[in-house]
């Protein structure tokens, strides 16, 4: 018999292992999906055009937002005021990698961009590696989770799997995002939110038909 | 020899503007134009038209279009009022400015927003005909047989990070604005065109009200 106080460690120690895994979301089992289920929640972009609100910490925003799927098969990503003057332009390439085309002076900071990039990365839903995700069920809902370089992205869907509940972004102790995707219409979603956790900030994109 | 490299010069020139602003040649008596714009900018008190915005994204060969109704009333005040395809409506009146998008209605100080400032600077000199006058911009002027293009270019520092240049073409009828082409350093550009328009058109105080 061990002596109590490896026993104690080992435990301990195993319980610290088992949190660090994703700790947003405690107390969650082990569950099997086919993680493949999700693609059908992959927005297929062609060219959308979002009517636009942007609240951060007490500014209100609002314009025009075109997501764009270009023919090298990267996303393009530009945000412009209703007179036409843009604030930023972004570009998600086919391979994960991400270019500033241009932005606004005023936004062009590094935490800013990182922000907007990681938002957009997580409804995009381009680089989902699903030999690196696991699947876990928590309250009748099934949580497929994706390690990033920092943090875990989740897509939650409930159990039967035909819809996504949504989307979170989670550091290794508190979730950072939480994103929706609804009314997919020949599948682009209709309505778009994204909604921050540690600050205020907010995005809400509603497609317009043009 | 100086005469003839003076004349290649001019000769480059020429080309130059042409190539720029093609059907344009530049505008000879500068003076002359200036006073006649601004006579006739006098006797505009109110403009009254429709709108038609294009917003070119060059890269993505996209091209956004809006259209709504403009009203613009002496001293500063324009109404702007999107509705396709989607409803914004903003107000400018001397040095405020109201906004609705959606649901939300927001009210800026234009002295204290900086963006706000410059929206409302450009679309009044435009309408006052005063475009000529803002120190912001060095200014150009171009013309044809109908029409003048007044073109701006920023030299102020904040709108040198906005745009590359305003170019504003009037109606050399009653210098009217046919339309006004924001061109942005990345290239894209939004093009404002009024159609429909009315001038000295009655407009009742309240359309600008701001409370």
């Amino acid at each position: 018999m061990l002596p109590y106080r490896i026993t104690y460690l080992i435990l301990s120690s195993c319980l610290l292992i088992m949190l660090s895994c994703s700790p947003a979301h405690q107390q969650m089992q082990t569950a099997s999906a086919d993680v493949n289920l999700l693609q059908k929640f992959k927005p297929a972009f062609t060219v959308a055009l979002y009517n636009t609100t942007v609240d951060v910490v007490g500014n209100h925003l609002s314009g025009l937002l075109l997501i764009k799927k270009m023919p090298d098969s990267s996303t393009r990503i530009v945000f412009s005021n209703e007179m036409g003057f843009s604030f930023f332009d972004f570009e998600f390439a086919a391979d994960g990698k991400f270019k500033v085309y241009s932005i606004t002076k005023q936004m062009n900071k590094k935490s800013v961009i990182k922000t907007l990039q990681h938002d957009f990365e997580l409804i995009l839903m381009n680089n989902l590696d699903n030999s690196k995700a696991s699947v876990q069920s928590k309250d009748g809902l099934t949580y497929f989770v994706f390690p990033q370089t920092k943090g875990f992205n989740y897509y939650i869907t409930n159990q039967s799997g035909n819809n996504l509940v949504r989307m979170e972004r989670a550091s290794d102790k508190k979730t950072i995002v939480e994103a929706v995707m609804k009314n997919y219409v020949g599948g682009i979603p209709d309505t778009i939110g994204i909604s921050h956790k540690t600050f205020e900030f907010n995005i809400g994109l509603k497609r317009i038909e043009r | 020899m100086r005469k003839t490299i003076f004349l290649i010069l001019i000769l480059i020139t020429g080309l130059i503007t042409k190539a720029q602003y093609p059907g344009y040649t530049a505008v000879a008596d500068m003076a002359k134009f200036k006073t006649t714009f601004a006579a006739a900018a006098q006797k505009t008190n109110s403009i009254k038209a429709d709108f038609t915005q294009d917003k070119n994204l060059s890269m993505l060969s996209e091209k956004i279009t809006s259209k709504g109704n403009f009203w613009f009333k002496k001293d500063s005040r324009v109404r702007m009022e999107y509705n396709q395809p989607f409803k914004y409506l903003m107000i400018l009146n001397k040095d405020k400015a109201y906004i609705k998008d959606g649901q939300k209605e927001s009210k800026v100080s234009t002295s204290s927003n900086k963006m706000f400032k410059q929206i409302n600077k450009i679309m009044i000199d435009c309408m006052q005909g005063t475009a000529l006058d803002n120190t912001d911009f060095k200014t150009r002027v171009f013309e044809n047989k109908t029409n003048a293009l007044v073109e701006l270019t920023p030299v102020a520092k904040g709108m040198k990070t906005m745009f590359k240049s305003i170019n504003v073409i009037v109606d050399k009828k009653d210098f009217s604005v046919v339309s006004i082409q924001m061109q942005e350093l990345s290239g894209d550009n939004t093009i404002m065109r009024f159609t429909n328009k009315e001038l000295n058109a009655a407009i009742p105080d309240n359309l600008f009200d701001i409370k």
